[in-house]
């Protein structure tokens, strides 16, 4: 009980007073949020407003201009940027994979240095399944799937390596209804095992209110003309 | 036979000059619109040769390090330079880096052959160094410079493959290394080439140029094979130090990757 007590003094993931800018204009400041195990939290933004720069900054891909991340109330840099990016993994709009084929895109971050688990191939088909790929196509090139496959393709990826968070990037953007309630149920289903947490950027509104236990509105902290 | 070149009087160039009229005129008459650059090229030709022979006849009179040293560091300064011009991307510090890997590519390749291999004795004789030097620079320059090309093309053009490798938790190092490996390789696919077909498809320039000085084939041959290995080497070494140097400036201690800092020439 008391050690249940001690996990709840710390989040997950916990963000203090960030400020992000990109081309040289401040486009988002103070923005905060706290993520316990097991949440989804969304955030929501007018279109072009820098939710996808925010989000890259969450993940240190960029520097934020400022403010403080922390992951199990770790700062990246004690732990190291690979070792936190693997457990806060990010997750871009525009699906990114390797000229090779699924299961090989799969299998790649579980080649890196700081990787805790090893592949697991039944593991791989049952999620393609459960977003509504088919098994057979882990053979297949990757780039020769749709834009919305591969986008589930990159979400699968990404649930495989574990990760404590997942910053997702309009997560369903290239999908149509029915894959996209089974991306939904998919990440409501592993946070609810207690090992994933997620934080979602979405322009939608109804997505976020449908999908998301806690909601963070970014208007507050757009800077004017930011947009 | 063999007893040296036949020299040449200005008498034998004024009737090589003939030579380069006679494509003038073809020029002239199939109106090619060549003729005026040929003219100039021409003029260059005869009149960069023309400089670079009074100042090897100084510096091979001279004989001392003190004149060899700084002709060297001209010659692997305008190296350096030709290597980043012909890039189609650059990014702050280009410059200087092709100039250190040049540096250190050209250097102990050519003191590894003038030393180890030919054993010249003293170890600045101008003869030996210069002309070495000289072949040494002109390929792992166009080394270097493909190599950073690609380098720089993919680093930009592939910015999201990389960012999300670094998102799943990839080191900048197993992020960066597939696109250091094709660079360093498309740098070296020149030389290797080269190296494929030569003495098959063309002579190489040196070893036609101590053949019709009068050295026996053989020993042009074996001098070219040094050669040839040497610019392998240097190639090799240059791309990789290139590659390795613009990595350092891309990627930062916090593992991103900082392609704002590529620019498109």
């Amino acid at each position: 009980m008391q050690q249940q007590q001690a996990v709840n003094k710390t989040p997950t993931f916990r963000v203090d007073g960030l400020a992000v800018a990109a081309g040289g204009r401040t486009l988002i400041t103070g923005f905060a949020v706290q993520i316990e195990v097991g949440e989804v939290v969304g955030v929501t933004g007018p279109s072009g407003c820098g939710k996808s720069t925010l989000l890259r900054a969450l993940a240190g891909l960029i520097d934020p201009i400022a403010g403080e991340i922390r992951f199990c109330g770790q700062r990246p840099e004690e732990m190291g940027w690979p070792l936190f990016r693997a457990q806060v993994l990010h997750l871009s709009q525009r699906p990114t994979v390797l000229a090779r084929s699924v299961r090989e895109n799969l299998r790649r971050p579980f080649g890196y240095r700081h990787a805790r688990r090893a592949y697991s191939e039944g593991r791989a088909r049952t999620l393609l399944e459960r977003v509504g790929l088919d098994r057979s196509q882990i053979e297949q090139a990757a780039r020769s799937l749709s834009v919305g496959e591969q986008q589930r393709v990159c979400l699968v990826r990404a649930l495989l390596l574990g990760p404590a968070v997942l910053l997702l990037d309009e997560p369903t953007s290239a999908l149509d209804q029915e894959t996209r309630d089974a991306v939904e149920a998919l990440i409501r289903e592993e946070a609810a095992t207690g090992n994933l947490s997620a934080l979602v950027v979405s322009h939608d509104r109804a997505q976020v209110g449908r999908w998301c236990g806690r909601e963070v509105d970014l208007a507050p902290c757009l800077v004017k003309g930011g947009g | 036979m063999g007893a040296g070149p036949i020299e040449l009087s200005y008498v034998d160039l004024a009737v090589a000059t003939g030579l380069v009229v006679v494509a003038g005129v073809v020029s002239l008459a199939l109106q090619l619109g060549l003729a005026r650059r040929l003219a100039v090229a021409a003029t260059r030709t005869a009149i960069q040769l023309l400089i670079i022979g009074y100042v090897l006849k100084w510096v091979f009179k001279i004989d001392s390090p003190w004149v060899l040293l700084p002709v060297m560091g001209f010659m692997i300064f305008v190296a350096g330079r030709a290597a980043v011009e012909r890039t189609g991307r650059r990014y702050p510090g280009a410059m200087g880096d092709a100039f250190v890997t040049l540096v250190l590519c050209s250097l102990l390749t050519t003191f590894t052959v003038t030393e180890a291999v030919i054993g010249v004795t003293p170890w600045y004789t101008p003869q030996y160094v210069i002309p070495l030097l000289g072949m040494i620079l002109g390929n792992s320059l166009t080394g270097i410079s493909l190599c950073l090309d690609a380098l720089l093309e993919r680093f930009s053009e592939q910015q999201g493959l990389i960012e999300m490798e670094l998102a799943h938790g990839a080191t900048r190092w197993e992020a960066a290394r597939d696109v250091l490996r094709d660079a360093v390789r498309r740098g070296m696919i020149p030389i290797i080439n080269s190296m494929m077909v030569v003495g098959l498809v063309s002579l190489p320039g040196m070893m036609t140029g101590q053949i019709l000085a009068g050295n026996p084939p053989l020993q042009a041959v074996q001098y070219q094979i040094v050669v040839m290995f040497m610019l392998a080497g240097a190639t090799a070494l240059g791309c990789i130090g290139v590659a390795l140097l613009a990595y350092r400036r891309l990627f930062n201690a916090k593992h991103q990757l900082r392609a704002e800092l590529i620019s498109k020439v």
